[in-house]
């Protein structure tokens, strides 16, 4: 009865076992057992195991025997290479029963597939072989050290290399690590604190390392008995890290000297940020805009950010580097140029996500680079005419110099009284004509290239009343009407002794060619036309023939008029007045119609 | 040494006018001179010359820079008189000019001799007259 009882015990077992007797042939087992075997169609029971479980190794055999002999219980793990399916990991308890007490009358065989926990385990022993993870312990009690192979490799050690706690610490870099690691050691023997470091080692071979070292301590009787951890080498990570470091606090610094600012634009997310330099050059400060997008919307110039909106859209299409400028209107109204560069990535298919740039000021630059082209400009300009000049110079010298020379030849050869006195008086004349032709080379080259520094704001109105003022007498004489219609605080940038000399040039122009058909009217107007105070300048006189002298109407000596005061230099000294204070002059005139002047000035704004 | 029959001189300048006149006759240039102060007064009165069936001067002093219409302007147009009714005419340039670029543009216009710096002395016009003559 009670057999019966324990066979039907064991029949439902919820494991898998075996009973067998002495023979190892088998007298009972579970259901579960007979289930994983495969291809049994009769019952088991008085078979040889052997032939059941074609699988068992020698261990297996020689436990079994051992057992039989009067053994403890003992496992056998066992590693099953099925080539067709996956590894397989067994662990069998084999343990003796006794019928009689000392008699052993057979063998309770449990099998237990322990795959899954097996896999685990050499998972986890490669991760940390992998991650360079190892373990160590110290029992505190009997002084003794225990460290992993992978703690051992870290150390360049040979793996029978036994080590205490003192030699253990003292692989640790002298000075601060040593320090580190000695006083949290302590502190975990003596308070029971784990740690969790950071710290440098020197191994057994002499290499630097980072590692990372991790101790937990465990606790009886209120006394630290035990410490363990585990060990990782991060030397990689960790130069990186301090490289990344290095190279982060450089370019902080690099960044806030020079002041470049760093915008980031996360496309994904559709965030754009900005690091603290970037307000500072837009003069602007982060807690008064909700976002960065509008902080850049309502500092950069109006005119400038569609452009520059459309540079950044064709350097997210890639078609260009993203790299331009654009003005800055700071909260006091000053402008400010700011040079933006940035760097578009892009994921594996080619799609924008980020976009990574800076900012500069280059005002200063800028001011530069104009003074430079303005100087440019006056430079050549200047040498251009200074080359028309010298030859001018050297003609109109020369014309007179050759006449005087001609005529004091002559004179020394004259014998006739009446004929010396005329020679006299042509002396006279081609000497003050040299005179003459002196004074107006004096006023050419006083136009000079600092001219721009005098400049100052100077009102047209009253300048051409003041003008007209002067020659009140000739022009009543010729019966002229001035109509002026030039607004009174209209205000240009010019250099006023200029001004005076211009517009006396002008009016003089108009009393000497005025037509002797018509009393002389001059009209005068002006009206801004973008950076300028356009003023037209006109007359009812002869007018000039400017298919035959459009070109040269501003040269030097060139007259167009049968007049004996026609010298031709006004219009020339004009011409350069006007151009070395950044304007233009054009004409436009038909004969015996009249002359229109037109003048190009600096204006300024009220 | 050869004297021409009709000399053109046209300069703005009297004094000039005047200072060639008399080194005319020092070294018996010519017969008859003709005298215009600027290149629009030469062109008139020589149409004028041609007009009337009278023969181009053989010789034109020619200056440059004048007021109205320049040496320049004279020869541009002075080109376009029928070869024919040229009669061999040669002009000299005399200015006081000497802009290197002066010289380069004289040298496309064949009908110009050659050109002489002022101050124009006795030598020039006898190297003129031996010229003619060879």
């Amino acid at each position: 009865m009670e057999s019966l009882v324990i066979s039907s015990f064991i029949k439902d077992y919820p494991a898998s076992v075996v009973i067998v007797n002495r023979e190892m042939q088998i007298i009972d087992h579970s259901k579960l057992w007979l289930k994983e075997l495969q291809n049994i169609t009769q019952s088991p029971i008085g078979h040889p195991i052997d032939d059941l479980i074609n699988h068992t190794s020698e261990e297996f055999s020689k436990c079994c025997e051992e057992c039989l002999l009067g053994g403890e219980i003992t496992k056998v793990i066992q590693k099953l290479n099925n080539p067709e399916e996956n590894t397989q990991w067994l662990e069998w308890t084999i343990s003796p029963w006794k019928e009689n007490p000392g008699k052993i009358k057979g063998l309770i065989i449990i099998k237990n597939d322990i795959t899954e926990t097996k896999k685990k385990e050499e998972l986890l022993l490669k991760a940390k072989s992998i991650a360079r993870i190892g373990g160590w312990e110290v029992d505190l009690v009997t002084n003794t050290i225990y460290w992993t192979q992978v703690t051992k490799e870290i150390h360049e050690v040979p793996m029978d290399f036994i080590p205490n706690l003192e030699e253990g610490i003292n692989f640790y870099k002298e000075g601060v690590d040593r320090n580190k690691i000695t006083s949290l050691v302590s502190d975990a023997i003596k308070d029971g604190v784990p740690w969790d470091t950071e710290l440098r080692i020197v191994t057994a071979k002499g290499k630097e390392l980072w590692v990372r070292a991790k101790g937990e301590v465990e606790i009886v009787d209120n006394t630290v008995v035990r410490l363990y951890g585990t060990f990782q080498d991060i030397d990689e990570k960790k130069r990186v890290e301090l490289k990344y470091e290095e190279v982060s606090d450089r370019l902080l610094i690099a960044t806030k000297v020079s002041s470049i600012g760093i915008w980031d634009y996360d496309m994904v997310e559709n965030t754009l940020v900005w690091d603290d330099n970037m307000y500072g050059l837009y003069g602007v400060k982060k807690e008064d805009f909700s976002g960065v997008v509008e902080a850049w919307e309502s500092s950069v110039h109006p005119e400038d950010i569609k452009p520059a909106q459309e540079k950044l859209e064709l350097a997210i299409k890639g078609e260009i580097e993203f790299n331009t400028e654009f003005r800055v209107i700071w909260p006091n109204g000053e402008i400010r140029y700011i040079k933006a560069i940035g760097h578009v990535i892009r994921d594996s298919k080619g799609n924008a996500v980020k976009m990574i740039g800076a900012n500069w000021d280059f005002s200063r630059d800028k001011k530069a680079e104009k003074k430079l082209k303005n100087l440019l400009d006056i430079t050549s300009k200047q040498n251009n005419s200074l080359m028309n000049f010298a030859h001018i110079v050297s003609h109109n010298l020369r014309s007179h110099s050759s006449n005087l020379s001609m005529l004091t030849g002559f004179f020394a050869e004259e014998k006739d009284n009446e004929e010396k006195e005329r020679l006299i008086k042509m002396l006279c004349e081609a000497s003050e004509s040299l005179d003459e032709t002196v004074q107006h080379l004096t006023e050419v080259v006083q136009v000079k290239t600092d001219a721009i520094d005098k400049m100052r704001p100077v009102n047209l109105y009253e300048t051409i009343l003041g003008v007209k003022k002067n020659l009140a007498v000739l022009l009543k004489e010729k019966n002229t009407t001035c109509k002026i219609d030039v607004s009174k605080n209209l205000q240009i940038n010019a250099i006023p002794a200029y001004m005076d000399s211009i517009l006396l040039n002008l009016f003089t122009n108009s009393l000497k060619y005025s037509s002797p058909k018509r009393p002389l009217i001059i009209e005068i107007s002006a009206q801004r036309k973008g950076p300028h105070i356009k003023v037209n300048f006109s007359d009812n006189g002869l007018g000039i023939d400017l298919d035959r002298h459009g070109g040269k109407i501003f040269g030097m000596y060139k007259t167009f008029h049968k007049h004996e005061d026609a010298k031709g230099i006004g219009l020339f000294i004009t011409k350069n007045q006007i151009e070395s204070m950044n304007g233009k002059i054009a004409v436009d005139s038909q004969v015996d119609k009249g002359a229109k002047f037109q003048l190009f000035l600096e204006a300024i704004d009220n | 040494m050869k004297k021409f029959n009709d000399v053109c001189i046209i300069d703005d300048d009297h004094i000039f006018i005047y200072g060639i006149k008399r080194l005319f006759k020092e070294v018996n240039f010519g017969n008859d001179i003709l005298v215009y102060l600027n290149g629009k007064e030469a062109l008139n009165g020589l149409r004028l010359h041609l007009e009337a069936g009278k023969k181009l001067p053989s010789i034109i002093f020619l200056d440059l820079n004048m007021p109205i219409m320049n040496g320049w302007d004279f020869l541009d147009d002075f080109c376009k008189i029928d070869a024919s009714e040229l009669n061999d005419t040669l002009v000299y340039i005399i200015s006081s000019s000497v802009d290197p670029r002066d010289l380069v543009r004289i040298k496309s216009y064949p009908i110009v001799k050659d050109y002489i710096l002022k101050p124009v002395t006795a030598n020039d016009l006898e190297a003129i007259q031996k010229e003619k003559v060879t």
